[in-house]
């Protein structure tokens, strides 16, 4: 599942940045005020980086949408059979996992003081890093660009898709992105981590509770 | 008549998606931006059911759900909080504002579905 990153255990000083830097591992996000550079590396997952303009604050999540397609119920695939205009329509149950990952981002934004209507994204990762995943970063890019377009939040920098994975550094204070391709591949620990990742986004937990 | 319910959620694309599938099953949905809009969405008018989320700009689901219980027009309605906080002390919140149930996102259409008939039919 998704989870906000404990940042005193996953950070270090960055050398080269000069920086504080905080890993984000897949499901993770994290959101500060403060001058650290968050990092990841990203495969067929999507990281969004999001920051508020007025406040200069901001945040990023590293994620992927689970494979849900054969989990809807029969009466909501009939309600997505005749509303294929946009991908919220066409697996909703995937894209209400999506909204949730996006969500907890922005709320923890929404409690640094920022504002929803401040924000603008830029969006990084959904390669097709192995011959599996090809689907999978592209229903990735193809679902964050329709949950920003509906949120009204602008895409100011793109770098997705390709075959290689990326190493994402940014700095919220300043809006700052740098991305490096990762050309040589020495193990599969990024698609590893990814795939272990996106096993728990289905596993069915108890989330109902009445008070 | 189709039953009411007054949905609160400031993502967009979560309106769309719950709109969706409650209005599927035939309840008649309305949709509130911000606990301020459902505040005085709420004033306005009577639901059978209102279901909120929680961290909103403005005004909060928890703030919103206090406004309304100290009003009169949808005081005895049953609140369902639907959020992403997972934390029993926001759920003990949610109670002592007067939720009735506290829904943690992601969740399924059918999940619902089952609360909403469980609380108005």
């Amino acid at each position: 599942m998704n989870s906000p990153v404990d940042a005193e255990n996953n950070s270090y000083w960055d050398n080269r940045f000069s920086r504080t830097a905080v890993k984000l591992l897949p499901g993770g996000f994290f959101a500060c005020a403060g001058e650290e550079m968050i990092v990841t590396v990203l495969g067929s997952c999507i990281s969004v980086c999001l920051f508020e303009t007025q406040l200069k604050i901001g945040g990023m999540n590293h994620f992927m949408l689970p494979e849900t397609k054969n989990a809807l119920s029969n009466q909501f695939k009939d309600v997505e059979k005749e509303n294929k205009q946009s991908y919220v329509y066409q697996d909703s149950n995937a894209a209400r996992y999506g909204n949730v990952a996006m969500e907890l981002l922005i709320n923890e934004i929404i409690k640094l003081g920022g504002h929803r209507k401040n924000l603008t994204a830029k969006i990084f990762g959904g390669g097709s890093v192995t011959r599996s995943s090809i689907d999978i970063g592209e229903k990735n890019i193809n679902y964050i660009k329709e949950y920003l377009a509906l949120e009204n939040i602008t895409i100011t920098k793109q770098d997705v898709g390709g075959t290689h994975p990326r190493k994402v550094y940014f700095v919220p204070k300043i809006n700052d992105v740098y991305v490096k391709a990762i050309r040589n591949i020495h193990n599969n620990t990024i698609e590893q981590r990814e795939t272990r990742y996106q096993k728990t986004l289905i596993q069915s937990a108890n989330n109902v509770f009445y008070l | 008549m189709a039953k009411t319910i007054l949905f609160v959620d400031d993502s967009a694309s979560m309106r769309q998606i719950l709109k969706m599938a409650i209005s599927a099953a035939g309840y008649e949905v309305t949709t509130a931006d911000d606990g301020k809009q459902g505040l005085a969405k709420a004033e306005e008018q009577r639901y059978n059911l209102i279901i909120s989320d929680v961290n909103m700009p403005n005004m909060n689901g928890i703030e919103m759900l206090k406004a309304i219980k100290a009003g009169r027009t949808n005081k005895f309605t049953p609140v369902v909080m639907l959020t992403t906080e997972a934390g029993d002390e926001m759920k003990q919140q949610g109670k002592a504002a007067g939720a009735k149930v506290w829904v943690v996102k992601p969740f399924k259409p059918d999940q619902l579905l089952v609360v909403i008939k469980k609380l108005i039919g």
